[in-house]
């Protein structure tokens, strides 16, 4: 009815177009408090070297959940996330170790690949739900990084050079690839077509058949970017330990989703920036550097991400409920 | 019998004004009801109607105004006080438990049980009357979500009857029914004015006024207009008092040199259980109408071509090169430009903004190896929105959603205009959309179809859209073509009768 809209239109124009300014203000503003309160609480928490190692902590993280932001704005999600960039670990670390780190950073981006069009064909193709194609990879790459390593961890000494390798001021490698990622996804998701059409699709995958979106193609490549992810991390964690671990990334999943919806992706698609995700990897970066500064025991750090996530959850559907009012 | 509508009022609402957000859009209206009476309420969407239904039922609380319902005067209703007081509403979507049985449904929230226990048997009683009481045959042990819409439809007006209610608001109850069902319907409406059940009809549609309502009250911006017998109000009145003005006929040509060349010309085209053997031809310039009742294969007929039966079988000549599209994609590719009949959950992006709304199929067009910017898109809006009379808040990033229907749709068709499409399939392009919306669509599709030599294709339920807007109607009935007018030659009796 137009009275309601009339209604609604006056009370969006009080706030100004561009609906996702306020909900990102909200995350900065946070974001800052959080900041004010550690740099008080702890003399160390605005050193220089431990901002580089809240990014550093959270680059990893990040660097998955830049694609993880593009599928759930396409109203998909991969949880295989954690066990692949395990799964691809072990498989750089055996492949360096027998052929060099070129070829073995090579067969781990292809595994990645192979990863993600599994992953993608089974959710476009036989159009099984993505939370369920990828619970069912998530065990099966857990399963697998566990056989393929024979059930040890690998040793991967020729890579300790790239997890210590700080190239440009002075920031590790996996941060200045955290930060080139997040670069290419916002232009990605401002400036191209394939970017757009993942909103259209989230909005309303039906209507976006009717205007001619190729859906499952560009569902395809958002899995395929997904694994390619996985892979970069897999390889990033097996630099920093210098060992690929079957239990890598246990978990990782979680705090990556945890991130995207902190920064204002909607469960159902259609809504998020990556720049909201940033501002959700950060807000999670300080708290837990926070936390450790302040000597709280790691356990609460656990305890601080999960009331994180409900409270990120509650602000989605409070934002839907809004939605549905003003339509 | 019939109980004359001057006596035993029902309810009495005086002087009832609403504001939302400091904007009054419900300007101190009445509105009475009697026993077994039925009001029809007319007016375009946001008129007040279903600010001033919703009053009644309790969900909005009037700023001033007082409701009379029996003996007593209630200023501050809500939705359990209306409910006790025998105030039952159907909604346009229905909120029945569809994996429920038909019994169950009927007896929801006030089950009959012993401690806790329910008792089944005296539950399909209860249903059973209920049911019968109002002449539908329909087995309450059968689960709803397996009935159609119609009758899904008549076990919520069961369900409102078997627990008492005297008065029922019904919200456009026909607009997604069939004309079977629709009559269907009307039975069971006299049954309950039989019973002395008062009613408050919402709707659209013209005609229906005339045939179920007693009295009709129209809202105008907040106001009554017009408040008349049925018996004694004339159409031309009503619209009037609806739109405060005429519609302006629009002009129709059957001279054949007014149109272009042929430019969709479809022979022998059949799909499975839905049409079969139709023939056709459509011109540039040119409005062809395909009309028939929901059922009759027409909606189905324009789907196929663009693109979403590939199954079906037959020719269809585009531009004289023959076109079989496999999906909409190639349609879209051919300059095919579709129209859904169900906005809501196949047109819009409803959490999106206009402008991106109106230019996803034209992306192609506007990117470089696919790389694209916003600013062609809101170029795009704002030049559409004043040739379509978008009424928004002129900003490319407002949400669709916060627009009217009329609006909306408005946007879906510049969608297509925007995309340079050369042949429009629209479904029932008007469903849902007020009359001021509804004046401005036909006006845009005629002069877009002589401007930019399109031909359209619209599939419809309505007459009175074939009478308005097309120049050519092919009727359809049970999935075959029965017959075809031109220009002068159509007028509603005769297409209604070739279709039934």
């Amino acid at each position: 009815m137009k009275s309601k809209a009339t209604q609604s239109n006056l009370k969006a124009k009080e706030k100004k177009p561009g609906r996702s300014v306020p909900e990102l203000a909200a995350l900065v503003l946070f974001l800052f408090a959080l900041i004010i309160y550690f740099s008080f609480a702890s003399e160390y928490f605005l050193g220089v070297e431990n901002w580089i190692n809240i990014l550093s902590a959270v680059s990893v993280a990040g660097i998955l959940a830049v694609p993880g932001t593009m599928l759930l704005i396409a109203a998909q999600v991969d949880l295989s996330i954690g066990s692949a960039a395990a799964f691809t670990g072990i498989i750089a670390g055996l492949f360096i170790n027998s052929s060099g780190v070129g070829l073995g950073i090579f067969y781990a981006i292809l595994m990645g690949v192979v990863i993600g069009l599994v992953n993608g064909i089974v959710i476009t193709k036989i159009q099984v739900n993505s939370l369920i194609t990828t619970l069912g990879t998530l065990a099966i790459l857990r399963g697998l990084s566990y056989i393929v390593g024979g059930g040890q961890t690998v040793m991967v000494p020729n890579l300790s050079y790239l997890g210590l390798a700080r190239p440009f001021l002075n920031l590790p490698l996996s941060v200045i690839i955290f930060g080139f990622i997040c670069i290419l996804g916002i232009l990605i998701m401002r400036y191209t077509t394939f970017g757009r059409s993942l909103y259209v699709i989230g909005a309303n995958p039906s209507a976006a058949r009717l205007v001619g979106i190729r859906t499952p193609k560009v569902i395809l490549i958002c899995f395929v970017l997904s694994g390619v992810a996985t892979a970069l991390a897999g390889v990033i964690l097996t630099s920093q330990l210098t060992a690929a671990s079957p239990m890598a990334a246990n978990g990782l999943e979680l705090s990556v989703i945890t991130a995207i919806v902190l920064g204002g992706a909607s469960l159902n698609g259609g809504r998020g920036t990556i720049s909201g995700t940033i501002l959700g990897l950060l807000i999670i970066g300080v708290l837990n550097n926070g936390l450790v500064l302040l000597n709280i025991d790691t356990f609460w750090q656990q305890v601080a991400r999960g009331t994180l996530l409900i409270i990120a959850v509650s602000f989605d559907q409070l934002r839907e409920r809004w939605g549905v009012k003003r339509s | 019998m019939r109980i004359p509508a001057s006596d035993l009022v029902l309810l009495t609402a005086s002087a009832i004004r609403k504001s939302f957000g400091g904007v009054e859009v419900l300007h101190g209206v009445d509105l009475h009801l009697a026993r077994g009476e039925i009001l029809a309420l007319l007016g375009e969407n946001g008129a007040g109607k279903s600010t001033l239904v919703k009053i009644l039922a309790g969900d909005y609380s009037a700023d001033s105004g007082t409701v009379r319902i029996g003996e007593t005067e209630y200023s501050d209703l809500n939705p359990r006080k209306s409910r006790a007081l025998g105030i039952r509403m159907i909604f346009q979507e229905l909120s029945d438990a569809p994996l429920l049985t038909v019994a169950e449904n009927i007896s929801m929230g006030t089950w009959s049980s012993k401690r806790g226990i329910v008792s089944w048997s005296k539950m399909r009683e209860r249903a059973n009357f209920a049911l019968s009481t109002l002449g539908i045959d329909i087995d309450p042990d059968r689960l709803v979500g397996t009935l159609r819409i119609g009758e899904r439809q008549l076990v919520e007006i069961a369900r409102a009857i078997s627990d008492n209610a005297k008065i029922l608001i019904l919200d456009e109850p026909t607009a997604a029914l069939s004309s079977a069902e629709t009559d269907k319907l009307f039975l069971v409406l006299n049954a309950l004015r039989e019973r002395g059940v008062g009613m408050i009809y919402i709707t659209h549609r013209l005609d229906e006024v005339g045939i179920i309502s007693d009295r009709v009250q129209v809202l105008r911006d907040g106001t009554q207009s017009l408040v008349v017998e049925t018996k004694k109000a004339s159409r031309v009145e009503l619209v009037r008092a609806m739109i405060g003005g005429e519609i302006a006929s629009l002009p129709h040509s059957d001279s054949d040199d007014y149109f272009g060349d042929t430019i969709l010309a479809v022979s022998e085209l059949s799909l499975d259980k839905f049409f079969s053997d139709i023939s056709f031809t459509l011109r540039a310039g040119e409005i062809l109408a395909l009309y028939g009742k929901i059922g009759s294969g027409a909606e189905e007929l324009g789907e196929a071509i663009f693109g979403l039966h590939p199954e079906r079988t037959g020719i269809v000549k585009l531009n004289t090169q023959t076109f079989k599209p496999k999906s909409p994609i190639d349609a879209i590719g051919a300059f095919i430009g579709f129209l859904p009949a169900d906005r809501q959950r196949l047109g819009a992006f409803m959490i999106r903004p206009v402008a991106e709304n109106l230019a996803v199929p034209s992306w192609p067009r506007y990117s470089v190896k696919g790389f694209i910017t916003k600013k062609k898109e809101e170029i795009a809006y704002l030049h559409w929105s004043e040739l379509l009379k978008i009424r928004s808040r002129n900003d490319p990033d407002q949400l669709i959603a916060t627009l009217s229907g009329g609006n909306q749709q408005k946007v879906l068709l510049g969608r297509w205009f925007e995309c340079n499409a050369k042949v429009l399939v629209l479904i029932e392009p008007t469903r849902g959309v007020d009359v001021g919306a509804r004046r401005d669509i036909y006006h845009t599709l005629r002069q877009r179809a002589k401007d930019n030599n399109i031909g359209i294709l619209l599939t419809t339920s309505d007459h009175e859209e074939v009478t308005q807007v097309a120049d050519r109607v092919v009727v359809m009935s049970r999935g075959k073509q029965v017959a075809e007018y031109k220009g002068k030659e159509i007028n509603n009796s005769q297409i209604i009768q070739a279709a039934s």
